[in-house]
């Protein structure tokens, strides 16, 4: 679910920073929920373009705070919307699974966050 | 690392930003964010000079990496700044490209920090060069400029041979002194001291202003170096800074067309009352030559036995005489028609020497 190895990284490269990587965590709970919302709105409306800024960014951030199944899933929809293919059983199955795997990535790094704050 | 530089990082991600932005303040680096390219170029062009490093995303929405990089190598104003690239293991092609394009290096996301402190370091030390090349670059115009615009006044002031000369390599070994064969002309006026007596001194400049005009047009003309004015005495020589074989030569046609050109002046002159007359002195010889005077006020001067003969032969000479030593006569009579004129006696020479008046050019 997430990447402890990514985040034990980006905290090294902080100095250690617990503070930043919280809300640096924070900061990403937020943007990334803005952009569920606006690939399921796209999905909905079958509009291929604007599927891919949101996937594409999503996919950065959650692969820079160690989120990999995120990532993997929105780089997943960046493709299909790049190519104009959301119809395929891979997007599809891909938008399916988004909200769920982001529902479950957002207590394992807060427990990361706890953790590393108790050290 | 200075704690002076300012990096950009433009990237689509907030995330991302914060992240660099806080890895570049533990390098030392103050950071602005933009959030693609057209807002990077936007801050880019409004702060010209300002960053020393730009990391750059490929893929953004809005302006890309490509098109962002594109347009600050076509603008002269931003085209050095370096530019990392910041991309995803599975843009290496489109790093490639972005390297092509003018970028200075890459990062690959997640950022590791010692690589990040590694590029950040070659980047900025690639810029401080850029920047000092600039800055000699711009030292090097102005000192030009400078001399350019110095030599242009000295000119104004000196003869252009010697002008040329002082800012010439060999310059200073010919100022402090060499030895050397000239043609040494002088010139004056006959019954210049009774009219400048009598006339007005607006009359007086304004006539002089005629002659010195005529003078300096047929010394330039003909490639000689004006050594001095006084009054109306002019001294010219020729050899020297600039070698001319044909200096006698050349002394000679100066002085026959100075001579021509004051007949047209003395007669417009004499309408107004004033009886002037021109005389020239020519004579051939050794003479040292360099810099003569005092700190303060130097000039390039002729020293010799030269400069002495031709300075008594154009006092002896009668108006629109040009009197030739008999070593200057012997080297052009291929060229001109001349009369003897006797044996002079000379002050300050112990034996009277002969010499010949130029009648007229073959």
């Amino acid at each position: 679910m997430v990447d402890e190895r990514v985040l034990e990284e980006l905290h090294a490269s902080v100095e250690g920073d617990t503070g930043f990587v919280r809300d640096l965590i924070d900061a990403y709970l937020v943007d990334s929920a803005e952009q569920l919302e606006a690939i399921e709105a796209a999905l909905r409306a079958e509009d291929a373009e604007a599927l891919v800024r949101p996937a594409h960014t999503l996919k950065s951030s959650s692969a820079t705070v160690g989120a990999m199944d995120v990532s993997a899933l929105a780089r997943t929809l960046e493709v299909a919307g790049r190519s104009g293919s959301l119809g395929d059983l891979e997007a599809r199955r891909a938008a399916e699974a988004l909200p769920g795997v982001m529902d479950t990535t957002e207590p394992a790094l807060r427990a990361w966050i706890a953790g590393a704050e108790g050290r | 690392m200075t704690n002076s530089s300012i990096a950009l990082v433009v990237d689509d991600s907030r995330v991302n930003r914060l992240v660099l932005v806080r890895q570049l303040a533990t390098l030392g680096l103050e950071a602005m964010e933009a959030e693609n390219g057209i807002e990077a170029l936007d801050l880019m062009r409004a702060h010209p000079g300002v960053f020393d490093v730009v990391l750059l995303d490929v893929l953004m929405p809005g302006l890309d990496g490509y098109d962002t990089l594109e347009a600050m190598k076509a603008d002269d104003a931003i085209r050095h700044v370096p530019v990392l690239i910041v991309s995803g293991v599975e843009e290496l092609d489109s790093v490639v490209r972005c390297i092509e394009l003018g970028a200075t290096d890459y990062l690959m996301k997640p950022i590791n920090h010692r690589i990040l402190q590694a590029r950040i370091s070659a980047s900025l030390a690639a810029k401080r060069l850029r920047d000092l090349e600039l800055e000699y670059l711009e030292q090097q115009r102005t000192l030009t400029e400078t001399i350019e615009r110095q030599k242009t006044e000295l000119s104004r002031f000196i003869s252009p041979q010697i002008s040329a000369l002082i800012s010439s390599a060999e310059g200073e070994r010919m100022l402090s002194g060499h030895r050397r064969q000239i043609t040494v002309a002088f010139c004056d006026l006959r019954g210049f001291t009774t009219f400048a007596e009598q006339a007005d001194p607006e009359e007086l400049l304004g006539v002089l202003g005629e002659y010195h005009r005529m003078i300096g047009e047929a010394i330039v003309a003909h490639g000689g170096t004006l050594e001095h004015f006084a009054g109306d005495g002019v001294m010219v020589f020729f050899n020297d800074p600039i070698p001319q074989d044909d200096h006698v030569e050349r002394a000679v046609r100066m002085a026959v067309e100075m001579r021509d050109r004051f007949a047209a002046l003395a007669a417009s002159w004499r309408k107004r009352g004033y009886e002037l007359g021109f005389g020239v002195g020519i004579a051939v010889g050794y003479a040292t030559l360099g810099r003569i005077g005092f700190e303060g006020r130097y000039d390039y001067g002729a020293i010799g036995n030269v400069v002495i003969l031709a300075s008594r032969l154009s006092s002896q000479a009668s108006a629109d005489q040009i009197l030739l030593s008999q070593r200057a006569a012997g080297m052009v009579e291929e060229i001109v028609d001349v009369e003897s004129v006797g044996e002079l006696q000379i002050k300050g020479l112990s034996r009277p020497v002969s010499a010949s008046n130029v009648l007229v050019l073959r």
